[in-house]
C-alpha cells in the first residue's frame, strides 16, 4: 500500500514514521524546508493541562511516546519536563481554570491548583500582584526542530522518502477514489493522499474539491539572549494569552498565543514586541534588562473538530490537520490515529 | 587548535563543524541555520551569514545566488524590554 503525504510537520512526518513501521510504504512531500511551518515555528509547551477529554488523553499518550521514541530512532528533543503553570489575572479566568482542573485530575494527569505566593517555588522572582492565581502540573518545554529532525531521520531509516522543496500541485481523483499526486510536475502514484499540511490544509483539501475551511490563526513569537538555567515550569497567562519559557539554549522564547486572520501571513509586528513586553515585564520584573534578539511569527490550523483526523467522499483522501495550537502536544498519539483509520479503510 | 576555523563566535562553531552539518543532509541554508544554530546568535548572523553561505557554495557547488540568505529577522540590534515596554500598544 502506498501512502503520499503532504506536509513535512510533526504530523506528516509521526504518521509518516508509524506507517513505515506497520509496512505502508510512504512518501512526504513539503513545499518548503522541514520546520518552515507551525512545527518549526512554535514555543514547545508540552502538557496534558487541557481542557477536553479526548485532547487530554492524547496529549497524555504523546508525552510518553516521546520518551519511546526519542530512544527508537536516537535522537534527543531536549524535552525538559519542569512542569507547566497556567494562571489567570482574573476570578473568571480562574475559574475556568479550577474547572479544568478538575477534569484534568480524573483523567490522571498530575495538577494542582496554587495560590499567587506558591508560584514563587517555582519562579522566584514572580511578581504576586500579576495574577490572581493558577494551576500547575506536569509538562514542560520541548525544542521543536530536533523533534522534527529526529521523526525525518526515524523516518528516512525506515525506507520513507522525505522530500523538501516539493510543491504538490494537483491530488489525482478518479470516480471518486484518489489515484495519487502531481508534485514537481512528477506524477506519484498512491492508495491514500494525507492532508496534513498545517495552515495550507484547506488549499490542500480544494485539490481534492473538498472544502474544509480551518480557521487559520496567526501567532508571534520572540526570544531573547541566553541566560543560565533560570526559569523552569513553561508559564502560561491565559488572561493575556502571554506565554514564556527558557529553551535548552537558555534564550527566553515568548509569545501571545494567536488570533484567527483571514489569510496566510507570516510578518512580525513591533506592536506584538510592546504587548508581550509590558505583559513579560509584570509577570517577572527581572526579566526588564533583557534583550531580544529576534522575533517571527507562524500560522496554523483550527478545525471545527480539534483534532480533524478523518476520511472523506473522496475514497482514500485522510485528512489530519486542524490541530490548533495543540500539534506539538497532540501529534504523536494523533498519529497513531491516523494510521488507525487508514488501516480500517 | 590553531587548524580550528571558528566561523560562528556567538554559538561556537568551526567549519569543520559547518561541514560536518552539510554532509548529514543539512545542505539547505535555512536548514544548515537551525541545525547548527549559526546565525541565531546574539549577531544575528552579521559575523557568520558570509561564511556559511561560502561553505555551502563551495560543498554543494551553488551559486550565492542559488543558496540565497536567511530572513532576516528584527530587530536589527538586541533591544531590551524595558524599552520595548514603555512602547505604545496599537
Amino acid at each position: 500500500m502506498k501512502v503520499a503525504i503532504i506536509g513535512g510537520g510533526i504530523v506528516g512526518l509521526a504518521t509518516a514514521y508509524n506507517l513505515a513501521k506497520e509496512g505502508f510504504d510512504v512518501i512526504v512531500f513539503e513545499k518548503k524546508y522541514l520546520l518552515y511551518g507551525a512545527s518549526g515555528r512554535n514555543s514547545g509547551g508540552i502538557t496534558a493541562m487541557l481542557n477536553d477529554e479526548r485532547l487530554i488523553d492524547l496529549a497524555k499518550k504523546s508525552m510518553k511516546i516521546y520518551d519511546d521514541v526519542q530512544s527508537e530512532i536516537g535522537f534527543n528533543f531536549l524535552f525538559r519536563k519542569d512542569g507547566y503553570i497556567k494562571v489567570a489575572s482574573n476570578e473568571d479566568d480562574l475559574k475556568k481554570l479550577k474547572d479544568e482542573l478538575n477534569l484534568q485530575r480524573k483523567l490522571g494527569v498530575r495538577v494542582k491548583q496554587i495560590d499567587a505566593n506558591e508560584i514563587k517555588d517555582f519562579i522566584p522572582d514572580f511578581n504576586v500582584d500579576a495574577i490572581v492565581g493558577g494551576i500547575y502540573g506536569e509538562g514542560g518545554v520541548i525544542f521543536p526542530w530536533p523533534v522534527i529532525w529526529g521523526y525525518a531521520k526515524g523516518c528516512r531509516e525506515l525506507g520513507v522518502d522525505v522530500r523538501d522543496y516539493t510543491t504538490v500541485e494537483e491530488i489525482v481523483v478518479k470516480n471518486n477514489t484518489v489515484e495519487g499526486v502531481k508534485a514537481n510536475g512528477e506524477f506519484f502514484k498512491a492508495d491514500f493522499v494525507v492532508n496534513a499540511a498545517g495552515a495550507w490544509s484547506n488549499e490542500i483539501s480544494k485539490m481534492a474539491g473538498i472544502e474544509l475551511n480551518n480557521k487559520i490563526i496567526k501567532e508571534e513569537i520572540c526570544v531573547t539572549e541566553s541566560l543560565k538555567p533560570y526559569l523552569d515550569p513553561y508559564l502560561l497567562d491565559v488572561t493575556t494569552g502571554v506565554y514564556l519559557s527558557q529553551s535548552m539554549r537558555g534564550e527566553i522564547v515568548g509569545g501571545i498565543v494567536g488570533s484567527e486572520v483571514e489569510a496566510i501571513d507570516i510578518k512580525s509586528s513591533l506592536d506584538f514586541l510592546v504587548k508581550y513586553a509590558k505583559r513579560a515585564v509584570e509577570l517577572i520584573p527581572k526579566l526588564k534588562g533583557l534583550c531580544i534578539l529576534r522575533q517571527w511569527a507562524g500560522v496554523y490550523d483550527e478545525g471545527k473538530e480539534i483534532p480533524n483526523i478523518s476520511t472523506t467522499n473522496i475514497r482514500g483522501f485522510i485528512q489530519a490537520n486542524g490541530f490548533g495550537k495543540f500539534g506539538m502536544c497532540l501529534a504523536p498519539a494523533a498519529a497513531l490515529e491516523v494510521v488507525k483509520l487508514i488501516k480500517k479503510h | 587548535m590553531k587548524d580550528r576555523k571558528i566561523v560562528c563566535r556567538c554559538e561556537d562553531l568551526t567549519e569543520e563543524d559547518i561541514i560536518h552539518a552539510i554532509e548529514e543532509g543539512y545542505d539547505d541554508l535555512e536548514s544548515l541555520k537551525r541545525y547548527t544554530g549559526a546565525t541565531t546568535g546574539p549577531c544575528q548572523g552579521k559575523g557568520c551569514l558570509m561564511h556559511i553561505i561560502r561553505i555551502l557554495c563551495a560543498k554543494t557547488g551553488k551559486s550565492p545566488d542559488e543558496v540565497g540568505v536567511t530572513t532576516q529577522r528584527q530587530p536589527v540590534n538586541p533591544v531590551p524590554l524595558y524599552l520595548l515596554a514603555e512602547g505604545e500598544e496599537e
